[in-house]
Protein backbone atom coordinates (compact mmCIF):
# COMPACT_ATOMS: atom_id res chain seq x y z
CA UNK A 1 0.00 0.00 0.00
CA UNK A 2 3.16 2.45 0.86
CA UNK A 3 4.41 1.47 -2.38
CA UNK A 4 1.60 2.47 -4.18
CA UNK A 5 1.18 5.73 -2.08
CA UNK A 6 4.74 6.40 -2.99
CA UNK A 7 4.04 5.35 -7.03
CA UNK A 8 1.35 8.26 -6.95
CA UNK A 9 3.12 11.25 -5.34
CA UNK A 10 5.90 10.52 -7.65
CA UNK A 11 3.89 10.41 -11.10
CA UNK A 12 0.97 12.34 -9.92
CA UNK A 13 1.86 14.82 -12.96
CA UNK A 14 1.96 12.28 -14.89
CA UNK A 15 -1.12 10.47 -13.63
CA UNK A 16 -3.67 14.16 -14.20
CA UNK A 17 -2.52 14.45 -17.19
CA UNK A 18 -3.19 11.62 -18.25
CA UNK A 19 -6.47 11.53 -16.97
CA UNK A 20 -7.21 14.73 -18.13
CA UNK A 21 -6.73 13.39 -21.90
CA UNK A 22 -8.47 10.86 -21.61
CA UNK A 23 -11.47 12.94 -20.87
CA UNK A 24 -10.57 15.20 -23.36
CA UNK A 25 -10.72 12.67 -26.17
CA UNK A 26 -13.66 11.21 -24.59
CA UNK A 27 -15.25 14.45 -25.21
CA UNK A 28 -13.91 14.51 -28.72
CA UNK A 29 -14.73 11.24 -29.89
CA UNK A 30 -18.18 10.86 -28.34
CA UNK A 31 -19.15 13.95 -30.47
CA UNK A 32 -18.42 12.56 -33.55
CA UNK A 33 -21.48 11.12 -34.85
CA UNK A 34 -23.34 14.04 -36.83
CA UNK A 35 -26.77 12.85 -35.79
CA UNK A 36 -26.33 12.63 -32.27
CA UNK A 37 -23.54 15.78 -31.95
CA UNK A 38 -25.18 18.23 -30.11
CA UNK A 39 -22.45 21.12 -30.46
CA UNK A 40 -23.60 21.78 -26.96
CA UNK A 41 -20.11 24.59 -27.14
CA UNK A 42 -21.05 26.45 -29.98
CA UNK A 43 -24.16 27.18 -29.24
CA UNK A 44 -24.00 28.53 -25.72
CA UNK A 45 -25.61 31.42 -25.67
CA UNK A 46 -22.81 33.31 -24.49
CA UNK A 47 -20.55 32.81 -27.16
CA UNK A 48 -23.52 33.61 -29.61
CA UNK A 49 -23.68 37.01 -27.75
CA UNK A 50 -19.77 38.06 -27.85
CA UNK A 51 -19.86 37.09 -31.77
CA UNK A 52 -22.72 38.86 -32.92
CA UNK A 53 -21.16 41.97 -31.50
CA UNK A 54 -18.21 41.30 -33.40
CA UNK A 55 -20.39 41.19 -36.16
CA UNK A 56 -22.32 43.89 -35.52
CA UNK A 57 -18.99 45.90 -36.19
CA UNK A 58 -18.14 44.19 -39.48
CA UNK A 59 -21.71 44.84 -40.51
CA UNK A 60 -20.86 48.42 -40.01
CA UNK A 61 -17.67 48.17 -42.35
CA UNK A 62 -19.61 46.40 -45.25
CA UNK A 63 -22.67 47.88 -45.34
CA UNK A 64 -21.76 49.51 -48.63
CA UNK A 65 -21.61 45.90 -50.13
CA UNK A 66 -24.91 44.43 -48.17
CA UNK A 67 -26.63 47.59 -49.70
CA UNK A 68 -25.74 46.97 -53.35
CA UNK A 69 -26.87 43.40 -52.93
CA UNK A 70 -29.93 44.41 -51.26
CA UNK A 71 -31.14 46.96 -54.33
CA UNK A 72 -29.99 44.54 -56.72
CA UNK A 73 -32.47 41.66 -55.17
CA UNK A 74 -34.99 44.47 -54.69
CA UNK A 75 -34.88 44.97 -58.61
CA UNK A 76 -35.20 41.46 -59.06
CA UNK A 77 -37.70 41.11 -57.07
CA UNK A 78 -39.90 44.36 -57.97
CA UNK A 79 -39.09 42.89 -61.35
CA UNK A 80 -41.14 39.84 -60.71
CA UNK A 81 -44.01 41.81 -59.52
CA UNK A 82 -47.65 40.82 -61.08
CA UNK A 83 -48.45 43.97 -62.65
CA UNK A 84 -44.85 43.35 -64.79
CA UNK A 85 -46.64 40.39 -66.32
CA UNK A 86 -49.46 40.88 -68.69
CA UNK A 87 -52.06 37.74 -68.99
CA UNK A 88 -52.05 36.50 -72.49
CA UNK A 89 -54.49 33.44 -71.56
CA UNK A 90 -56.71 33.32 -68.82
CA UNK A 91 -57.49 29.41 -68.96
CA UNK A 92 -53.59 28.45 -68.81
CA UNK A 93 -53.03 30.38 -65.09
CA UNK A 94 -52.85 28.56 -62.15
CA UNK A 95 -54.99 29.64 -59.37
CA UNK A 96 -54.04 29.05 -55.74
CA UNK A 97 -57.40 26.82 -53.79
CA UNK A 98 -57.50 24.39 -51.60
CA UNK A 99 -56.14 22.05 -53.75
CA UNK A 100 -52.83 23.30 -53.34
CA UNK A 101 -50.84 23.12 -50.02
CA UNK A 102 -47.88 24.79 -48.23
CA UNK A 103 -44.82 22.39 -48.34
CA UNK A 104 -41.91 25.26 -47.02
CA UNK A 105 -41.76 27.83 -44.63
CA UNK A 106 -39.29 30.49 -45.32
CA UNK A 107 -37.54 32.56 -42.12
CA UNK A 108 -34.77 34.80 -42.41
CA UNK A 109 -31.59 35.08 -40.04
CA UNK A 110 -27.82 37.00 -40.02
CA UNK A 111 -24.83 35.19 -39.84
CA UNK A 112 -23.05 35.63 -36.69
CA UNK A 113 -19.85 33.39 -37.10
CA UNK A 114 -18.44 31.61 -39.97
CA UNK A 115 -15.70 29.04 -40.16
CA UNK A 116 -14.04 28.44 -43.31
CA UNK A 117 -10.07 26.85 -42.59
CA UNK A 118 -11.48 23.50 -40.97
CA UNK A 119 -12.23 20.60 -42.12
CA UNK A 120 -15.49 21.06 -40.34
CA UNK A 121 -16.78 24.24 -40.39
CA UNK A 122 -19.72 25.44 -38.63
CA UNK A 123 -21.86 28.77 -39.04
CA UNK A 124 -23.54 30.21 -36.10
CA UNK A 125 -26.51 32.22 -36.69
CA UNK A 126 -28.30 35.01 -34.48
CA UNK A 127 -32.00 33.16 -34.75
CA UNK A 128 -32.76 30.16 -32.43
CA UNK A 129 -35.58 28.13 -31.07
CA UNK A 130 -37.19 30.77 -29.66
CA UNK A 131 -37.63 32.55 -33.01
CA UNK A 132 -38.53 29.41 -34.74
CA UNK A 133 -35.56 27.44 -35.81
CA UNK A 134 -35.87 23.65 -35.70
CA UNK A 135 -32.48 20.68 -35.86
CA UNK A 136 -32.84 19.78 -39.50
CA UNK A 137 -34.08 22.84 -41.05
CA UNK A 138 -32.31 23.57 -44.57
CA UNK A 139 -30.51 26.64 -44.80
CA UNK A 140 -29.62 28.54 -48.10
CA UNK A 141 -29.04 31.85 -49.16
CA UNK A 142 -29.79 33.89 -52.41
CA UNK A 143 -31.30 30.84 -53.74
CA UNK A 144 -28.44 28.64 -53.32
CA UNK A 145 -28.01 25.95 -50.97
CA UNK A 146 -25.79 26.84 -47.60
CA UNK A 147 -26.29 24.08 -44.95
CA UNK A 148 -28.50 22.33 -42.51
CA UNK A 149 -28.98 23.05 -39.09
CA UNK A 150 -27.61 20.89 -36.51
CA UNK A 151 -27.72 22.79 -32.95
CA UNK A 152 -30.34 25.36 -31.36
CA UNK A 153 -30.30 27.15 -28.45
CA UNK A 154 -32.73 29.44 -27.08
CA UNK A 155 -31.08 32.73 -29.28
CA UNK A 156 -28.95 31.07 -31.50
CA UNK A 157 -28.42 28.09 -33.81
CA UNK A 158 -25.35 26.40 -35.41
CA UNK A 159 -25.33 25.24 -38.99
CA UNK A 160 -23.18 22.67 -40.19
CA UNK A 161 -22.56 24.16 -44.09
CA UNK A 162 -21.04 21.96 -47.32
CA UNK A 163 -18.03 22.96 -45.69
CA UNK A 164 -17.71 20.11 -43.64
CA UNK A 165 -16.44 16.45 -44.48
CA UNK A 166 -19.57 15.15 -42.79
CA UNK A 167 -21.85 16.88 -45.30
CA UNK A 168 -23.74 15.13 -48.04
CA UNK A 169 -26.67 16.58 -49.94
CA UNK A 170 -28.76 14.61 -52.97
CA UNK A 171 -28.44 16.90 -56.10
CA UNK A 172 -29.39 16.62 -59.79
CA UNK A 173 -27.58 17.78 -63.00
CA UNK A 174 -30.23 20.55 -64.08
CA UNK A 175 -29.36 19.28 -68.12
CA UNK A 176 -29.95 15.79 -67.72
CA UNK A 177 -32.09 15.49 -64.56
CA UNK A 178 -29.09 12.85 -62.97
CA UNK A 179 -28.58 12.81 -59.43
CA UNK A 180 -25.72 13.01 -57.55
CA UNK A 181 -24.29 13.23 -54.45
CA UNK A 182 -22.28 16.51 -52.91
CA UNK A 183 -19.48 16.30 -50.26
CA UNK A 184 -17.01 18.71 -49.63
CA UNK A 185 -13.47 17.07 -49.81
CA UNK A 186 -11.59 20.47 -47.80
CA UNK A 187 -9.29 22.88 -48.86
CA UNK A 188 -10.72 24.97 -50.94
CA UNK A 189 -13.96 26.70 -49.71
CA UNK A 190 -15.29 27.72 -53.37
CA UNK A 191 -14.82 23.78 -54.67
CA UNK A 192 -16.89 21.03 -53.46
CA UNK A 193 -17.02 16.89 -54.96
CA UNK A 194 -20.28 15.70 -56.92
CA UNK A 195 -20.17 12.07 -56.99
CA UNK A 196 -22.04 8.96 -58.23
CA UNK A 197 -22.99 10.10 -62.06
CA UNK A 198 -22.58 7.43 -64.11
CA UNK A 199 -20.12 7.70 -66.93
CA UNK A 200 -22.62 7.47 -69.83
CA UNK A 201 -23.79 10.56 -68.44
CA UNK A 202 -22.82 13.48 -70.48
CA UNK A 203 -21.89 16.40 -68.18
CA UNK A 204 -19.89 19.54 -69.50
CA UNK A 205 -17.40 22.62 -67.56
CA UNK A 206 -20.18 24.81 -66.80
CA UNK A 207 -22.96 22.33 -66.46
CA UNK A 208 -25.32 23.43 -63.38
CA UNK A 209 -26.33 21.74 -60.32
CA UNK A 210 -29.24 21.72 -58.47
CA UNK A 211 -31.04 20.17 -55.20
CA UNK A 212 -33.10 17.14 -56.10
CA UNK A 213 -35.56 17.94 -53.72
CA UNK A 214 -35.80 14.16 -52.62
CA UNK A 215 -34.33 14.84 -48.82
CA UNK A 216 -36.37 17.36 -47.05
CA UNK A 217 -33.84 19.73 -45.92
CA UNK A 218 -34.10 21.54 -49.49
CA UNK A 219 -36.65 22.74 -51.87
CA UNK A 220 -36.08 21.16 -55.30
CA UNK A 221 -33.73 23.31 -57.75
CA UNK A 222 -32.29 25.37 -55.41
CA UNK A 223 -28.77 26.64 -57.39
CA UNK A 224 -25.79 24.12 -55.98
CA UNK A 225 -22.77 25.36 -58.45
CA UNK A 226 -21.66 24.88 -61.96
CA UNK A 227 -19.04 21.75 -63.13
CA UNK A 228 -15.44 23.32 -63.04
CA UNK A 229 -13.49 20.60 -63.71
CA UNK A 230 -13.77 17.30 -64.34
CA UNK A 231 -10.71 14.28 -63.68
CA UNK A 232 -12.32 10.57 -64.73
CA UNK A 233 -10.88 7.69 -64.24
CA UNK A 234 -10.57 4.95 -66.53
CA UNK A 235 -11.08 2.39 -64.07
CA UNK A 236 -13.73 3.77 -62.60
CA UNK A 237 -17.48 4.08 -63.50
CA UNK A 238 -18.53 7.02 -62.02
CA UNK A 239 -17.51 10.95 -63.16
CA UNK A 240 -15.42 12.85 -61.00
CA UNK A 241 -16.94 16.03 -60.95
CA UNK A 242 -15.55 19.78 -58.92
CA UNK A 243 -18.11 21.99 -58.85
CA UNK A 244 -17.71 25.99 -58.34
CA UNK A 245 -20.39 26.26 -55.21
CA UNK A 246 -22.55 29.25 -56.26
CA UNK A 247 -22.68 30.49 -52.21
CA UNK A 248 -19.80 32.77 -51.36
CA UNK A 249 -19.45 31.54 -47.95
CA UNK A 250 -16.56 34.42 -47.31
CA UNK A 251 -19.45 36.76 -47.93
CA UNK A 252 -22.13 35.17 -46.23
CA UNK A 253 -24.23 37.85 -44.05
CA UNK A 254 -28.07 36.89 -44.13
CA UNK A 255 -29.29 33.48 -44.86
CA UNK A 256 -32.86 32.09 -45.35
CA UNK A 257 -34.28 28.85 -43.18
CA UNK A 258 -36.61 26.82 -45.11
CA UNK A 259 -39.05 24.39 -42.81
CA UNK A 260 -40.21 21.32 -44.46
CA UNK A 261 -44.13 21.53 -43.34
CA UNK A 262 -44.60 17.76 -44.51
CA UNK A 263 -41.13 16.50 -43.28
CA UNK A 264 -43.03 14.88 -39.87
CA UNK A 265 -46.14 13.46 -42.14
CA UNK A 266 -43.31 12.31 -44.88
CA UNK A 267 -40.82 10.44 -42.26
CA UNK A 268 -43.65 8.98 -39.99
CA UNK A 269 -45.57 6.69 -43.56
CA UNK A 270 -41.52 6.14 -44.02
CA UNK A 271 -41.37 4.59 -40.29
CA UNK A 272 -44.86 2.82 -40.73
CA UNK A 273 -43.32 1.07 -44.26
CA UNK A 274 -40.52 0.02 -42.31
CA UNK A 275 -41.82 -1.16 -39.21
CA UNK A 276 -44.18 -3.48 -42.01
CA UNK A 277 -41.22 -4.79 -43.44
CA UNK A 278 -39.20 -5.56 -40.62
CA UNK A 279 -36.57 -2.96 -41.23
CA UNK A 280 -34.84 -1.44 -38.72
CA UNK A 281 -32.68 0.73 -40.52
CA UNK A 282 -32.31 3.64 -37.99
CA UNK A 283 -31.93 6.36 -40.91
CA UNK B 1 2.63 37.37 -6.36
CA UNK B 2 -0.61 38.57 -6.66
CA UNK B 3 -0.22 40.94 -9.89
CA UNK B 4 1.43 38.13 -11.77
CA UNK B 5 -1.53 35.96 -11.14
CA UNK B 6 -3.90 38.74 -12.41
CA UNK B 7 -1.72 39.72 -15.35
CA UNK B 8 -1.74 35.75 -16.43
CA UNK B 9 -5.50 35.37 -16.44
CA UNK B 10 -6.34 38.72 -18.05
CA UNK B 11 -3.42 37.59 -20.64
CA UNK B 12 -4.99 34.23 -21.26
CA UNK B 13 -8.76 35.82 -21.62
CA UNK B 14 -7.09 38.66 -24.32
CA UNK B 15 -5.29 36.06 -26.32
CA UNK B 16 -8.52 33.60 -26.27
CA UNK B 17 -10.68 36.61 -27.78
CA UNK B 18 -8.13 37.71 -29.78
CA UNK B 19 -7.79 34.16 -31.37
CA UNK B 20 -10.92 33.95 -32.08
CA UNK B 21 -12.41 37.13 -32.71
CA UNK B 22 -9.53 38.61 -35.39
CA UNK B 23 -6.82 35.64 -36.22
CA UNK B 24 -9.49 32.74 -36.94
CA UNK B 25 -10.81 35.65 -39.46
CA UNK B 26 -7.96 35.61 -41.25
CA UNK B 27 -7.61 32.90 -43.48
CA UNK B 28 -4.06 33.63 -45.97
CA UNK B 29 -3.80 31.01 -48.63
CA UNK B 30 -7.58 29.65 -48.22
CA UNK B 31 -6.32 28.32 -44.90
CA UNK B 32 -2.57 26.95 -45.56
CA UNK B 33 -1.59 29.65 -42.61
CA UNK B 34 -3.70 29.06 -39.39
CA UNK B 35 -1.69 30.45 -36.12
CA UNK B 36 -2.89 29.42 -32.87
CA UNK B 37 -1.48 32.10 -31.08
CA UNK B 38 -3.68 31.48 -27.90
CA UNK B 39 -1.50 29.29 -26.90
CA UNK B 40 0.85 32.24 -25.63
CA UNK B 41 -1.34 32.37 -22.45
CA UNK B 42 0.37 28.97 -21.69
CA UNK B 43 4.15 29.89 -22.46
CA UNK B 44 4.31 32.79 -20.40
CA UNK B 45 3.43 31.15 -17.11
CA UNK B 46 6.62 31.68 -15.01
CA UNK B 47 9.01 29.46 -14.51
CA UNK B 48 7.76 28.42 -10.61
CA UNK B 49 4.44 27.48 -11.27
CA UNK B 50 3.81 23.81 -10.61
CA UNK B 51 3.88 21.65 -12.97
CA UNK B 52 0.14 20.33 -12.09
CA UNK B 53 -0.89 23.78 -12.17
CA UNK B 54 0.04 24.29 -15.67
CA UNK B 55 -1.92 20.97 -16.72
CA UNK B 56 -5.42 22.67 -14.91
CA UNK B 57 -4.57 25.67 -16.61
CA UNK B 58 -3.77 24.50 -19.85
CA UNK B 59 -6.92 22.10 -19.47
CA UNK B 60 -9.24 25.05 -18.45
CA UNK B 61 -7.62 27.32 -22.03
CA UNK B 62 -8.76 24.11 -24.01
CA UNK B 63 -11.89 23.72 -22.31
CA UNK B 64 -12.68 27.85 -23.19
CA UNK B 65 -10.99 27.94 -26.62
CA UNK B 66 -13.22 24.47 -27.71
CA UNK B 67 -16.39 27.32 -27.02
CA UNK B 68 -15.01 29.33 -29.95
CA UNK B 69 -13.71 26.48 -32.13
CA UNK B 70 -13.48 23.11 -33.55
CA UNK B 71 -15.37 20.09 -31.60
CA UNK B 72 -15.51 19.83 -28.26
CA UNK B 73 -12.30 18.38 -27.07
CA UNK B 74 -9.97 19.33 -29.25
CA UNK B 75 -8.48 22.39 -27.96
CA UNK B 76 -8.71 20.91 -24.61
CA UNK B 77 -6.65 17.55 -25.14
CA UNK B 78 -4.07 19.82 -27.74
CA UNK B 79 -3.61 22.10 -24.61
CA UNK B 80 -3.50 19.05 -21.92
CA UNK B 81 -0.80 17.36 -24.12
CA UNK B 82 0.80 20.73 -24.04
CA UNK B 83 0.48 21.32 -20.50
CA UNK B 84 2.93 18.35 -19.77
CA UNK B 85 5.28 19.41 -22.29
CA UNK B 86 5.90 23.02 -21.16
CA UNK B 87 7.98 22.47 -17.63
CA UNK B 88 9.96 19.64 -19.00
CA UNK B 89 10.90 21.88 -21.73
CA UNK B 90 11.42 24.62 -19.55
CA UNK B 91 13.95 22.15 -17.64
CA UNK B 92 15.59 20.50 -20.65
CA UNK B 93 16.80 24.09 -21.25
CA UNK B 94 17.29 25.47 -17.92
CA UNK B 95 20.76 27.13 -17.29
CA UNK B 96 23.08 25.05 -14.81
CA UNK B 97 22.01 27.50 -11.80
CA UNK B 98 18.61 27.09 -12.48
CA UNK B 99 16.02 29.70 -13.37
CA UNK B 100 16.55 32.98 -11.09
CA UNK B 101 13.33 34.56 -9.52
CA UNK B 102 12.98 37.60 -11.53
CA UNK B 103 13.10 35.21 -14.81
CA UNK B 104 10.20 35.19 -17.30
CA UNK B 105 10.02 32.95 -20.72
CA UNK B 106 10.38 35.95 -22.43
CA UNK B 107 12.47 37.18 -25.78
CA UNK B 108 14.18 40.05 -23.59
CA UNK B 109 15.15 37.82 -20.24
CA UNK B 110 15.93 34.47 -21.58
CA UNK B 111 17.30 35.54 -25.70
CA UNK B 112 15.63 35.02 -28.87
CA UNK B 113 17.56 31.89 -29.45
CA UNK B 114 16.45 30.00 -26.38
CA UNK B 115 12.72 31.38 -26.74
CA UNK B 116 12.51 30.47 -30.36
CA UNK B 117 14.02 26.36 -29.55
CA UNK B 118 11.34 26.72 -26.16
CA UNK B 119 8.31 27.68 -28.13
CA UNK B 120 8.95 26.63 -31.17
CA UNK B 121 9.50 22.81 -29.72
CA UNK B 122 5.92 23.46 -27.64
CA UNK B 123 4.21 25.00 -30.90
CA UNK B 124 5.31 22.43 -33.36
CA UNK B 125 4.19 19.31 -30.78
CA UNK B 126 0.30 21.48 -30.23
CA UNK B 127 -0.01 22.56 -33.47
CA UNK B 128 0.66 18.66 -35.37
CA UNK B 129 -1.46 17.25 -32.15
CA UNK B 130 -4.13 19.57 -32.87
CA UNK B 131 -4.25 19.24 -36.78
CA UNK B 132 -3.57 15.27 -36.89
CA UNK B 133 -6.84 15.18 -33.87
CA UNK B 134 -9.37 17.04 -36.09
CA UNK B 135 -8.46 15.03 -39.57
CA UNK B 136 -7.78 12.19 -38.37
CA UNK B 137 -6.34 10.75 -41.52
CA UNK B 138 -3.40 11.13 -43.72
CA UNK B 139 -4.05 11.57 -47.13
CA UNK B 140 -2.45 14.50 -48.78
CA UNK B 141 -0.11 14.13 -46.38
CA UNK B 142 2.47 16.56 -48.52
CA UNK B 143 -0.02 19.46 -48.12
CA UNK B 144 -0.72 18.45 -43.89
CA UNK B 145 2.68 18.64 -43.22
CA UNK B 146 3.29 22.24 -44.70
CA UNK B 147 0.11 23.23 -43.25
CA UNK B 148 1.76 22.72 -39.91
CA UNK B 149 4.91 24.20 -40.49
CA UNK B 150 3.44 27.21 -41.83
CA UNK B 151 1.09 27.45 -38.92
CA UNK B 152 4.09 27.33 -36.69
CA UNK B 153 6.15 29.36 -38.45
CA UNK B 154 3.40 32.02 -38.07
CA UNK B 155 2.30 31.27 -34.33
CA UNK B 156 6.05 32.12 -33.58
CA UNK B 157 6.79 34.90 -35.64
CA UNK B 158 3.45 36.78 -34.29
CA UNK B 159 4.51 35.93 -30.49
CA UNK B 160 8.35 36.93 -30.75
CA UNK B 161 6.99 40.12 -32.74
CA UNK B 162 3.64 40.76 -29.59
CA UNK B 163 6.83 40.48 -27.55
CA UNK B 164 9.04 43.17 -28.77
CA UNK B 165 5.69 45.38 -29.19
CA UNK B 166 4.06 44.79 -25.75
CA UNK B 167 7.43 44.09 -23.38
CA UNK B 168 10.06 46.65 -23.08
CA UNK B 169 12.69 46.01 -20.24
CA UNK B 170 10.87 48.07 -17.97
CA UNK B 171 7.50 46.13 -18.05
CA UNK B 172 9.14 42.93 -18.16
CA UNK B 173 8.74 41.24 -14.66
CA UNK B 174 5.43 40.17 -14.83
Amino acid sequence: MRNILALIQRYYVFLIFLALQAFSLFVLFSNNNYHKAEFISHSRDWVGSIYSKRTQLKEYLMLGEINDRLSLENAILRSQLPENFSVVDTASTSQFDSLSYKKFEYRNAKVVNVTLNRERNYITLDRGALGGVEKEMGVISNGSIVGIVSSVSDHFSVVMPILHSKFQASVRMKGSGDFGLLAWPGGDPEIADVKEIPKHVQVEIGDTVITSGYSSHFPSSQMVGYVYSMDDRAEENFHRIKIKLSTDFRKLSYVTLVKDLLKYEQDSLLQQVRTLDGDNDSD
Amino acid sequence: MAITILINILRIAFLILLQSLVVNRMQPLDGLILPWIYIFGILMLPFETPRWLVLVISFGVGWLMDFFSGPPGLHMSACVLLGFLQPLVQRLFSPREGYEITQRPTVQKMGLAWYLTYAGILTFAHHTWLFFMEVLRFNDFFYQILHIILSVAATLLLMTIGQYLIYTSKNSEQ
